[in-house]
């Protein structure tokens, strides 16, 4: 992904770049191997956002004042919207299953898979 | 009376297809219990005929149009050195005007008991004789109709959403559930209804399930709004936040933002994906601003249309399209169909700041003003001459009971809500005008008495 690229889709959320969104970024690079090159920056930074997403809200802990709760929620439509312009269909669901997965074990108090493992596997389906 | 369009394609040059079965659904669609349908062909070289559906009678059918009208006789319309204004793809077809003088491109149909009247061995067909071609025709149902005939669609959605709610965790579900059944006016799904009859490919399991994973959205995203907002009550009705705590509130909304993100990806249909994907990502940007500019309380009116279009009117929009798309209609109507959605998402919200005045909505008068929502009728009541320094400066200082009941009482003495219901119903007649553009199968009159209804309200 070109830097033109990132810089777009990461409109409004330049701020969490240097504060670990870049790290997860790069981490999940790592994950993507199998994917078309092309592909792989957008499934990386997807992936990144979701989990930037669910930390800011403070999704399975204390929730968050509502102004990170509303930049989580604009992490996860991002990264929802990156996963339509680019991504197959069962890594978009797989996905919305790991959010699902995250948010329905919160609401149960029962402890989540790592968001991590979740995402790793998403971006595994087809 | 209903208007519609039957769509289908034809594959072979001459070709007898048998739309008996799609009219007996429109007539049971429709609720037309006695009465009319009556069918016009909207092609020259496409007839009507109603005989028996026996493979060798219609090839003796096909045989006897084929001699009375050779396709390869000569015919002076097929002389292009003739004729003027000559498209450059015009088809050699005076063989297939002609077969179609043979037969009618009119046919009138009885409905009794809310069932197609036919005999034992007739079949209604379309006789194509010039194909294969994309063809429609229309159709008018008259006489007296079943009470609530839009009753299958709208139950069809509340079913949807039942089934969709009933497999989730309860800890999540039982908070969604009585959100949704506490009311809502279920504009948007009925938005997905309408315009997904209009392309060629109206199925109406998949649009209920399009139309209740959009609800689904919309929930999700006020389940998170009314944590922002310390909102306590809605549709008369504590919120999530306020009865089961905000960790609970940000684990609701986001099972269900992504509940319904995945049922849409699950359409398979990636033009819808994208139209509601752009949507969910507009209405949270929008809900950053909206939040940022509750520092300059009351607002501007270029700031309050930047965040209504997309907290509110992306949505509308979006379903607006999403259904066409879903149908596959083409890219003008669709096209169309957003920018309808948008004008109605703004005038509907609009309409919404207004009601915050009413008393007679049933809702607590001024709950914008405490809460310092972004709203047209304080920004217009600010910029009053008249009682516009008093609003500004009690709008600056702390609101407490008798500040709301003030600046209530000066919003409603000055021209201001007038103002927000003229523009309200001005952008109403814009989104018609955008429907006057395409052609929409016979369902323009029911959209535009949908937006006038959602301005002209007081709940």
């Amino acid at each position: 992904m070109s830097a033109m690229v990132i810089e777009r889709e990461l409109d409004r959320l330049e701020g969490l770049w240097s504060e670990g969104l870049a790290e997860l970024y790069r981490s999940y690079l790592e994950e993507v191997g199998r994917h078309e090159p092309e592909l792989q920056p957008r499934l990386a930074l997807a992936a990144a956002l979701v989990e930037v997403g669910v930390r800011l809200q403070g999704l399975g802990a204390a929730a968050a004042p509502p102004a990170a709760l509303l930049m989580g929620d604009l992490c996860l439509a991002r990264s929802s919207r990156i996963l339509t312009d680019s991504a197959s269909q069962p890594i978009q669901v797989a996905f919305a299953r790991a959010v699902e997965e995250l948010a329905g074990a919160a609401a149960s108090s029962t402890e989540a898979p790592a968001v991590r493992q979740l995402l790793i596997r998403a971006l595994a389906a087809h | 009376m209903i208007a519609h369009r039957l769509r289908f394609e034809s594959t072979h040059p001459t070709q007898f297809i048998d739309l008996t079965d799609r009219i007996r659904d429109e007539v049971r669609r429709s609720g037309l219990t006695a009465g009319r349908i009556h069918l016009q062909s909207l092609h020259t070289t496409l007839g009507l005929a109603v005989n028996e559906n026996e493979p060798l009678l219609l090839r003796d059918f096909a045989g006897l149009l084929e001699r009375l009208a050779p396709g390869d006789g000569t015919y002076e319309h097929d002389d292009f050195t003739r004729r003027i204004d000559v498209a450059s793809d015009e088809p050699v077809n005076g063989h297939a005007h002609c077969r179609q003088l043979l037969l009618t491109g009119f046919a009138t149909l009885l409905v009794e008991d809310g069932e197609l009247v036919l005999g034992r061995w007739q079949s209604v067909f379309a006789v194509e004789l010039d194909g294969p071609r994309q063809r429609q025709l229309a159709f008018q149902l008259d006489g007296d109709f079943a009470k609530r005939p839009a009753a299958h669609r709208d139950d069809l959605v509340e079913l949807e959403l039942t089934r969709l709610l009933m497999v989730d965790p309860e800890p999540v579900a039982a908070p969604m559930r009585r959100l949704m059944e506490a009311g809502g006016k279920r504009l948007r799904p009925r938005l997905v209804q309408l315009t997904a009859q209009l392309g060629p490919q109206y199925e109406p399991l998949r649009t209920a399930g399009l139309a209740a994973a959009v609800e689904i959205l919309h929930n999700a995203t006020l389940v998170h709004d009314d944590y922002v907002d310390e909102s306590t009550h809605r549709r008369g009705r504590p919120t999530v936040a306020a009865a089961e705590g905000p960790e609970r509130a940000i684990a609701v909304g986001d099972y269900y933002f992504a509940k319904a993100t995945r049922l849409i990806a699950e359409t398979g249909n990636n033009d819808v994906t994208q139209t509601i994907a752009a949507a969910l990502e507009a209405i949270c940007e929008s809900q950053i601003d909206d939040v940022a500019l509750r520092g300059a309380f009351p607002g501007d009116h270029d700031s309050y249309l930047r965040v209504v279009r997309g907290k509110t009117a992306a949505l509308f929009a979006a379903a607006c399209a999403s259904g066409a798309q879903l149908s596959k209609a083409g890219p003008e109507v669709v096209d169309a169909l957003w920018r309808y959605g948008d004008l109605l998402g703004v005038a509907f919200q609009m309409a919404d700041d207004m009601v915050d005045f009413s008393p007679s909505s049933g809702k607590p008068v001024g709950l914008d003003i405490r809460q310092r929502v972004l709203s047209l009728p304080l920004i217009y009541a600010a910029e009053d001459r008249e009682v516009g320094p008093e609003v500004r400066r009690l709008l600056a200082g702390a609101l407490g009971d008798d500040e709301v009941a003030r600046v209530a009482q000066l919003v409603a003495s000055s021209p201001a809500l007038q103002r927000v219901g003229d523009e309200a119903r001005g952008l109403v007649e814009e989104a018609v005008r955008e429907l006057e553009k395409v052609e929409l199968n016979g369902l323009r009159p029911t959209l535009i008495g949908l937006a006038r209804a959602a301005v002209d309200r007081d709940s």
